[in-house]
C-alpha cells in the first residue's frame, strides 16, 4: 500500500472508532490499540520525512479534494520541508506522550480517545494546505485539551484548564478574523494556500489591508505561541496538565502558532511584515528576558519548565523578525528542537511528580542518587535547553542569533543573556531537585525498571543528540522550503 | 374576484391537516382508559412519511391564492427543517408523558397545529397569510407552554408568553396597517415594488420597525427577548425545544422573506443593515453575558438561544446572499445541536427530576451517552470544529466581514470566547466533577438510537459542510 497523507488523519480516527467499541474495563486492549495507532503514524511521519525529495522542493504528496466549492474550500494536503518536519515532530512526541501515559489509571478509555483526537487534529493542521482546514483542524484539539487537563490534571486543574482554553480560543478567534480578511482581500475566492501564494506573488494585498490583517493573525496565533504579555495561560496550564498534555502542548501544539505566522502572515504579507516586525522583535526579547527571569524565581519544577518554554518562544519570534534565510531556518529548526526538548523535560518532570506527588524543588533533592537514569536524562535536557553544543537546540539558537545579529544587534545581545538565564534556572533545578543530599522520603524511589518505560526518554534524547550532531539531516528539508519565503523578501 | 387555486402547490399542508383530523377523530374514538400512546405513534409515523413525501416536493414551485401563498426553494427548505424538528419534538413528547402521566392527546394535536402554522409561515407571500399563520403557531404555543397546569412555573411562562406575544401581534398588525395604507396591498410583491421605487419615509420606517419588533419577538432578539428565560424554564421541555428551534427558525424564515437580498425591504437595505448590525451585537453580547450566571440549564439555554439569534442577525445585517445562506446553514446546525441538548435535558430530568446545572455533576460516570451527546451539543453551540456550529459561525462572520462589518465580526469573535466559558463550565461539571449520586442512568435502546442520530448529524454537518451549505444556498437562490 502506498502511504498518503490522509492516512495520518484516517488512522487516528480509525483508532478512535475502535476505542469507542471497546468496553472501558479492558484497559490493556485500549492501550494496545492506541499504541499501535500512534506507532503507525510515527512510522508514517518518518517515512514521509525521508520520502520528501529535497532536490525538487515545493509541496509533495499533494491530495486535493474540493470540499465546499462555493466558498473555495478544499481538503488540500501536502508537505514541504517545513511541515514534513513538524509532522515528524508530532509523530515522535505523540508516541512518546502515549508511552508516558501508562501512569494514567483512571478513565482510561476517555483519556485515550481524547488523546487520539488531539493528535488527529494536529496532524490535520500541519498537513493542510487550505487555510480553512488549517484552522478547522487546529481548533479540534481545544475541547479535548480542556477536558484532559480538567480530569487528569493536578492542583488548580480546573482554573488552569479554563484559562488555557479561553486564551487559546480568544487567540484563535482573533486569528480567524485575520484569516477571513486574508481570504476576502485576495479577491480569489479560495482558501487554497498554494493558489493564494501564487496570486500574491504578483498582486500583493493593498498595504492598508495588510496592516489590519497582519497584526490580527500575528496577535491571534501569537497568543498560541505565548507571546508576551499573553503568555500567562501557559505556565499554569502546563504545570497542572497531565504529563502527556504538557508534552504535546509545549512540544507541538503551541508551535502551530509559529507555523501559522510563517505560512500565513510573513510569507503572504511581507510588506506589512516589514512594518510590524520591529515590534515583534522587541516583544520577542521581552519574552526571552521576562519569562526567563520569572522562571528564575520559581520553586516548582513544572513551572520552571513552563516559563522556560515561554521564554524560548522568544527566540522563535526573534528569528521570524530577522527576515533572512539563516534566521527563518533557525526558527524552523528551533521549533523542532524545542519541541523535542520540551517534551523530554516535561516527561521527566511528570515522572518525578507522579512518583513523589510533589513538584516543589524544596521537597525534592538528591533524586539522582536513587534515579540515576532519570537524573541523567534531566541533566541532558537541561543542557539542551541551555543551548549546549551537541544538542539540537544549540544549532537552532545559534542560527537565530546569527540571523538577528545584523539587524537587531542589541536584541541579539539580550537574547544571549537569555541563554545565560536559562542555564541558571536549569542548573538550579538540577541542583535542588536532583543533586545534593537525598531527601529520606524518596529513598524507596527507583528508575523505571522495564525497558519500555525508558523508551520515550531515550527516544527523545536520541533525536536531540542525533540532530544536534548532524544538523544537515533536517536542515536540507528546512532550506528547500524557506528559500522561497526569503527570496520573496529579497525581491522587495 | 375569481380566485384560482392550484391545489398541487400545497399538498404538504393538506396532508398535515389530514393527519390532524385523523388524530382528532382518534382522540374522540379511543377509550379514555387506553394506556398506549397511540397518538404519539401515529404522529411519529405520519411525520416520517411526511418527511419522505417532502423530499419529492423539491420541484414544486409557484404561487396561488392570488399570490398569497408561495412555494419556492426557501419554503421547501424550511418545511423540511420544521418536519425534522417536529420528529424530535414528538419523540420528546412521547417520553415526557410516559414519565408524567398527564393528558397527552391534546398535546399532540396542538403540536400538529403548530406545525401547520410554521409551514404556512414559510410559504407566506402576503402579510395577511403571514399574520394568520403566525397566530396559528403562536396560539398553539401559548397553550403548549402552559400545558402542565399544576406547575406554577409553566403557568407563569404561559401567561408571560401570552401577554408579550399578544403585544407583538399588535405591533405586527399596526405596522402592516401602515404599509397597507400606503401601498393599498398586503402582498409582498406589491410592497416590494413600492420599496424599490420609493425612498424610506418616516411612516414606512415606523411600519418597518413595528414589523421587525414582531419578528424580533419570535427570534428572541434584544430588546424583544424578555419572555425567553421564564418561558424556556417553565414550559414543558418538548415545548422549550420547539420554541428554541422551530419557532425561532420560523422567525428567521420571516426575516429572510422581509430583510434579505430578495426580500420585501431589500431596497432599503442601506437603511436597516446598520440597525440590524447593532441589534445583532447587542443581542449576542447580552445573551452570552447573562447566560454565564444561570444555574438552571433550560434558562441557560434560553439566554444562549438569545445570543444565537444575535449571531444569526449578523447574516441578516450583511444583507447578502452569502449572509442569508450562512443563516440557513447555521439554523441547520443549530437544529440538531439544540434538539440534542434538549433531549438530553429531558432524559436527564426524567431520571433525576432536576434541571439544575449543579445536578449534572459527574454525569459522565452515570451515563456515557448522555454526557457525550451533551458535550457534543455544547461544543457545537460554542462553535468548535469539527461540529456543525463551527462552520455556521464561520460563514456568518465571513458574511459580516464581506459586507464591511469588521467591528461586528470582532464582537462576534469575542462573544465566542465568552460563550465558550459557560458551555465549558457545564462540560466541566459533566466530565470533571464528582457525581452526587453514583446510580447509573439507563437509556432505552430507542432513545439511544435517537441520541446517536443527533450526534451523527452534528458531526456529519460539521465535517461534510459542502452539500448542506449548497442546500442553504439553493434555498436562497430560488427566492
Amino acid at each position: 500500500m502506498i502511504p498518503n497523507l490522509s492516512q495520518f488523519i484516517l488512522l487516528t480516527l480509525l483508532g478512535i472508532v475502535f476505542l469507542f467499541m471497546i468496553p472501558p474495563q479492558k484497559t490493556v486492549v485500549i492501550r494496545r490499540i492506541t499504541n499501535i495507532t500512534l506507532f503507525l503514524t510515527a512510522l508514517l511521519s518518518v517515512w514521509f520525512f525521508c520520502a520528501y525529495d529535497t532536490s525538487v522542493g515545493g509541496f509533495q504528496f499533494v491530495q486535493n479534494i474540493p470540499w465546499v466549492t462555493s466558498l473555495g474550500i478544499s481538503y488540500h494536503l501536502g508537505i514541504d520541508g517545513i511541515n514534513s518536519l513538524l509532522v515528524l515532530l508530532l509523530g515522535i512526541v505523540s508516541y512518546s506522550g502515549l508511552l508516558v501515559s501508562k501512569s494514567v489509571q483512571d478513565r482510561v478509555k476517555e483519556y485515550h480517545i481524547m488523546y487520539l483526537l488531539i493528535v488527529a487534529g494536529t496532524f490535520g493542521a500541519f498537513l493542510s494546505l487550505d487555510i480553512f482546514f488549517f484552522y478547522f483542524f487546529h481548533e479540534v484539539a481545544t475541547i479535548p485539551v480542556f477536558l484532559m487537563i480538567g480530569i487528569w490534571g493536578t492542583g488548580k486543574k480546573e482554573y488552569a484548564a479554563m484559562k488555557l482554553t479561553l486564551y487559546l480560543v480568544a487567540g484563535a478567534a482573533i486569528a480567524l478574523i485575520g484569516l477571513i480578511g486574508l481570504y476576502l482581500s485576495t479577491g480569489l475566492g479560495t482558501f487554497d494556500l498554494v493558489a493564494i501564494q501564487q496570486h500574491l506573488a504578483s498582486n500583493p494585498i493593498p498595504l492598508h489591508l495588510q496592516n489590519i490583517i497582519f497584526p490580527l493573525i500575528v496577535l491571534g496565533f501569537g497568543i498560541t505561541l505565548t507571546l508576551w504579555p499573553f503568555h500567562t495561560w501557559a505556565p499554569v496550564g502546563y504545570a497542572e496538565a497531565p504529563t502527556a498534555i504538557s508534552m504535546m502542548h509545549a512540544g507541538v501544539l503551541k508551535k502551530m502558532g509559529a507555523y501559522a505566522i510563517i505560512r500565513f502572515a510573513i510569507q503572504l504579507m511581507p510588506e506589512a511584515a516589514q512594518i510590524w516586525i520591529p515590534i515583534i522583535a522587541t516583544l520577542a526579547v521581552v519574552n526571552i528576558i521576562f519569562c526567563g527571569l520569572v522562571a528564575l524565581t520559581q520553586r516548582d519544577l513544572k513551572y520552571i519548565l513552563s516559563y522556560s518554554s515561554c521564554s524560548h518562544m522568544g527566540y522563535i519570534l526573534l528569528g521570524l523578525a530577522c527576515f533572512n534565510i539563516i534566521g527563518i531556518n533557525g526558527v524552523v529548526f528551533l521549533i523542532f528542537a524545542h519541541g523535542i526538548m520540551a517534551a523530554l523535560a516535561f516527561a521527566l518532570a511528570g515522572f518525578v511528580a507522579d512518583h513523589t506527588k510533589t513538584r516543589n524543588l524544596d521537597e525534592l533533592g538528591g533524586l539522582s542518587k536513587v534515579m540515576p537514569f532519570i537524573g541523567t536524562c534531566f541533566m541532558m535536557a537541561a543542557l539542551a535547553s541551555a543551548g549546549v553544543p551537541g544538542f539540537a537546540n544549540f544549532v537552532a539558537e545559534i542560527m537565530v542569533l546569527l540571523g538577528a545579529w545584523d539587524q537587531y544587534r542589541w536584541h541579539a545581545v539580550a537574547a544571549v543573556l537569555g541563554i545565560v538565564i536559562t542555564a541558571i534556572y536549569m542548573l538550579k533545578a538540577i541542583r535542588l531537585g536532583f543533586q545534593g543530599p537525598l531527601n529520606p522520603r524518596w529513598k524507596e524511589l527507583r528508575d523505571p525498571e522495564v525497558l519500555s518505560a525508558k523508551i520515550p526518554f531515550v527516544l527523545l534524547l536520541g533525536v536531540l543528540l542525533i540532530v544536534g550532531c548532524w544538523p544537515s539531516l533536517i536542515l536540507n528539508h528546512i532550506g528547500t522550503s524557506t528559500k522561497p519565503v526569503v527570496e520573496y523578501f529579497a525581491k522587495k | 374576484m375569481f380566485v384560482s387555486i392550484n391545489w398541487l402547490l400545497f399538498p404538504l399542508e393538506l396532508l398535515i391537516t389530514l393527519t390532524l383530523v385523523v388524530l382528532v377523530v382518534m382522540d374522540v374514538l379511543l377509550p379514555k382508559t387506553v394506556k398506549k400512546d397511540w397518538l404519539g405513534y401515529v404522529s411519529l409515523g405520519a411525520n416520517v412519511l411526511l418527511l419522505g413525501f417532502w423530499t419529492t416536493q423539491r420541484e414544486v414551485i409557484g404561487n396561488t391564492f392570488n399570490g398569497m401563498f408561495v412555494e419556492d426553494s426557501l419554503s421547501w427548505f424550511f418545511k423540511g427543517f420544521f418536519l425534522v424538528a417536529m420528529l424530535f419534538v414528538f419523540v420528546m413528547t412521547h417520553k415526557f408523558f410516559k414519565a408524567t402521566e398527564g393528558r397527552r392527546n391534546e398535546f399532540y394535536l396542538l403540536l400538529w397545529l403548530a406545525l401547520i402554522g410554521m409551514c404556512l409561515i414559510a410559504s407566506s407571500a402576503d402579510f395577511l397569510t403571514l399574520f394568520i399563520s403566525l397566530e396559528i403557531l403562536t396560539i398553539s404555543l401559548y397553550v403548549l407552554t402552559a400545558y402542565t397546569k399544576s406547575d406554577k412555573f409553566s403557568l407563569e411562562a404561559g401567561m408571560k408568553y401570552l401577554i408579550l406575544g399578544a403585544l407583538s401581534s399588535g405591533f405586527f398588525l399596526y405596522g402592516m396597517s401602515f404599509l397597507y395604507g400606503i401601498t393599498h396591498s398586503t402582498r409582498f410583491d406589491v410592497i416590494q415594488q413600492y420599496v424599490s421605487s420609493q425612498p424610506l419615509t418616516p411612516i414606512t420606517l415606523f411600519a418597518m420597525v413595528l414589523i421587525f419588533a414582531a419578528v424580533g419577538f419570535k427570534i428572541a432578539a434584544v430588546p424583544f427577548h424578555m419572555w425567553v428565560p421564564d418561558v424556556y424554564q417553565g414550559a414543558p421541555t418538548p415545548v422549550t425545544a420547539l420554541l428554541s428551534v422551530g419557532s425561532k427558525a420560523a422567525g428567521f424564515a420571516i426575516l429572510l422573506r422581509l430583510f434579505s437580498v430578495g426580500g420585501v425591504f431589500a431596497a432599503w437595505h442601506f437603511e436597516w443593515s446598520m440597525a440590524l448590525a447593532i441589534l445583532s451585537a447587542i443581542t449576542m453580547t447580552y445573551g452570552n453575558l447573562v447566560a454565564m450566571f444561570q444555574t438552571n440549564i433550560k434558562r441557560l439555554l434560553g439566554y444562549s438561544s438569545i445570543s444565537h439569534a444575535g449571531y444569526l442577525l449578523m447574516g441578516a445585517a450583511a444583507g447578502s446572499a452569502l449572509g442569508a445562506s450562512a443563516m440557513n446553514f447555521y439554523l441547520l446546525g443549530y437544529l440538531f445541536t439544540n434538539l440534542a441538548a434538549f433531549l438530553v435535558i429531558l432524559l436527564f430530568s426524567i431520571a433525576t427530576k432536576s434541571d439544575e446545572i449543579s445536578d449534572f455533576a459527574g454525569l459522565a460516570q452515570r451515563s456515557g451517552i448522555l454526557a457525550g451527546t451533551m458535550l457534543l451539543a455544547l461544543a457545537s453551540l460554542a462553535g468548535m470544529p469539527p461540529l456543525a456550529g463551527f462552520f455556521g459561525k464561520f460563514a456568518l462572520i465571513m458574511s459580516a466581514m464581506k459586507s464591511g462589518f469588521l467591528w461586528l465580526a470582532l464582537i462576534a469573535s469575542a462573544n465566542i470566547v465568552v460563550s465558550l466559558y459557560y458551555y465549558l463550565m457545564i462540560a466541566k461539571r459533566i466530565y470533571v466533577d464528582a457525581p452526587r449520586s453514583t446510580s447509573p442512568i439507563t437509556i432505552s435502546v430507542p432513545m439511544r438510537t435517537v441520541l446517536i442520530i443527533a450526534m451523527i448529524a452534528i458531526v456529519g454537518i460539521g465535517i461534510f459542510q459542502g452539500p448542506f451549505f449548497n442546500a442553504a444556498i439553493t434555498a436562497i437562490s430560488g427566492m
